[in-house]
């Protein structure tokens, strides 16, 4: 295998440093939601249940509400428990995080495969598998912070729908193609649900949220994509990092991202995965 | 797994090629529904000054546009700046018949700014594939391997529709399109760039650097954008630049998730020339 491991782990760790970046900006929008819900109640609304999340925003000065341009009754209204439980921004909140935790639980599945997590795995789809259940974690967390934050309670259930789809599959979880199919499978459906939803969100910070977490998914699936056809060519060798571009097949420059246009044909409802 | 000879191409570039024209069809299926979102913009683009984007001055660099702070979309900030209402772009278009000359500057409002900056940032996608693709067969890359080749000429195509989509809602809201390009980034960042590249590493680098400023660029405008249409345009074609530039991340050998959350830094503004 065309890989060196310890070039990973140095490639993995600047990744961390990267992502350590993007989560301090995606904390800002966060805070701002937090700003929204802290101005919201003390405008008069019911203090919401308080948040299981992990994520601790921290409050900032300066009314959002003025610049978000929606008025106190509106953001009374919003940070109401009543509320909350039919905000069409907290049930799309909640499947988010349905989905995400179903694929933390998929993922977390696949690595206890030896092909996929095991002795006989490919170094770069292990570490994959890895990096990927820890995103879909971060992403998790911050739809629920997100959902605590208007006032919504928090989702730690997995979407039940596409549950469904993860135990059929599980029996043909023979070898790496079926738990890729798998994948890319809950990948897209993340991706084109997030990509569906984004304009419905009345909550510009969580419209940002969601919005900087469709692009990632997107770019599971090139990979996933990618890794897919390699691996039905019988080219699992060229899943290396770096990969041997000279030996790669001109197809595989372009399999990564077939639409020039994210489909959202396979997007879930909004409502599939809202808490009971 | 069997070792393979390092010098057999190990893959049926057929069965390949085959699911390529898969793909190709099934973007083409996309395009109906694209259509009906731009119905949506059509109804709403009457140079609307609510929800617009104000300007900042920044100067593009090399520096800056490497380190992802040459400037930031940010609409609230803005707004309160007093830029948000009734600012204007000239967008440079060429008038219909006119094929050459100076570009006819026209005034835009509201959420169109953003669409000509998108529709000039894509423009200068496809222009700057296509400055590669010639360099790639002039010879000036040396060894071009076939994926970068197919990487780039789809990705130049699907760049090309997404200067279609923008250059739509212009037209539908009886604008001119867009048929120049970022000239600040241009100027200031790929020009100077692009003379220094001189192999596919050096224009995988660049071409990552371009999908990384479109794809911020579309996010700080999913944030700040008003017309939900233009939303729904924007985030169909963020999350495609994002996959872009996974797949040159994984060429060149850097990890090709590296972030949970994709960064805005690096968004052009809206005060950027467009020529």
């Amino acid at each position: 295998m065309s890989i060196d491991d310890r070039q990973l782990e140095v490639l993995l760790e600047q990744s961390e440093d990267v992502h350590s970046d993007a989560m301090r900006q995606n904390r800002a929008a966060l805070d701002d939601l937090v700003e929204l819900g802290r101005d919201a109640r003390a405008a008069g609304a019911e203090e919401p249940s308080p948040t299981s999340s992990p994520i601790q925003p921290t409050f900032v000065a300066g009314g959002l509400l003025a610049a978000a341009g929606l008025g106190a009754a509106f953001a009374a209204l919003l940070a109401t428990p009543a509320f909350a439980k039919s905000s069409k921004d907290v049930q799309i909140l909640q499947t988010a995080a349905s989905i995400e935790n179903l694929a933390v639980a998929t993922y977390q599945t696949a690595l206890t495969l030896d092909f996929i997590g095991g002795a006989s795995a490919n170094p770069v789809v292990k570490a994959f598998a890895m990096k990927t259940m820890s995103q879909h974690t971060d992403h998790g967390m911050a739809f629920n912070a997100a959902v605590t934050q208007l006032g919504g309670k928090a989702q730690t259930q997995p979407d039940p729908v596409l549950l469904n789809v993860v135990n059929q599959a599980k029996p043909g979880l023979t070898g790496p193609g079926p738990v890729v199919d798998l994948a890319i499978e809950l990948e897209n459906g993340a991706a084109a649900t997030y990509v569906k939803d984004v304009s419905a969100l009345t909550s510009k910070d969580a419209r940002n949220v969601t919005a900087s977490i469709m692009g990632v998914e997107a770019q599971h699936v090139a990979i996933l994509n990618a890794v897919k056809a390699l691996l039905a060519g019988g080219a699992a060798n060229l899943i290396a990092l770096p990969p041997d571009v000279a030996q790669l097949p001109a197809a595989a420059g372009s399999v990564g991202f077939p639409d020039s246009f994210y489909k959202t044909d396979n997007a879930r409802s909004a409502t599939e995965g809202v808490t009971k | 797994m069997k070792p393979k000879d390092r010098n057999e191409l190990p893959i049926s570039e057929r069965e390949l090629d085959g699911m390529t024209a898969d793909l190709a069809d099934a973007h083409h299926e996309t395009l109906p529904a694209l259509h009906e979102t731009l119905g949506a913009w059509e109804a709403d683009t009457d140079d609307e000054p609510e929800g617009l984007l104000a300007l900042t001055g920044v100067t593009a660099s090399r520096r800056g546009f490497l380190l992802g702070t040459g400037a930031l979309l940010c609409g609230a900030a803005l707004v309160a700046a007093g830029g948000g209402r009734g600012a204007t772009a000239f967008a440079a278009g060429l008038p219909s018949g006119t094929r050459s000359g100076r570009p006819q500057a026209q005034k835009l409002t509201g959420d169109l700014v953003v669409v000509a900056l998108a529709a000039s940032l894509e423009n200068l996608a496809v222009a700057t594939y296509q400055s590669g693709i010639q360099a790639a067969q002039a010879g000036h890359l040396g060894t071009v391997p076939a994926a970068v080749v197919t990487f780039a000429t789809t990705a130049q195509s699907q760049h090309r529709d997404h200067a279609a989509a923008w250059n739509a809602v212009l037209t539908s809201a009886k604008k001119t399109k867009v048929t120049g390009v970022d000239l600040t980034v241009k100027n200031g960042v790929i020009d100077p760039a692009f003379a220094q590249v001189t192999d596919v590493t050096g224009l995988a680098k660049l071409a990552l650097e371009l999908e990384n400023v479109a794809a911020a660029t579309y996010l700080a405008a999913i944030g700040v954008v008003k017309n939900p249409a233009g939303i729904q345009t924007a985030a169909t074609i963020e999350p495609v630049e994002e996959q872009h530039a996974a797949i040159l991340n994984f060429v060149l050998g850097q990890y090709p998730v590296p972030n949970s959350f994709t960064p805005t830094t690096g968004a052009r503004p809206t005060s950027d020339q467009i020529g």
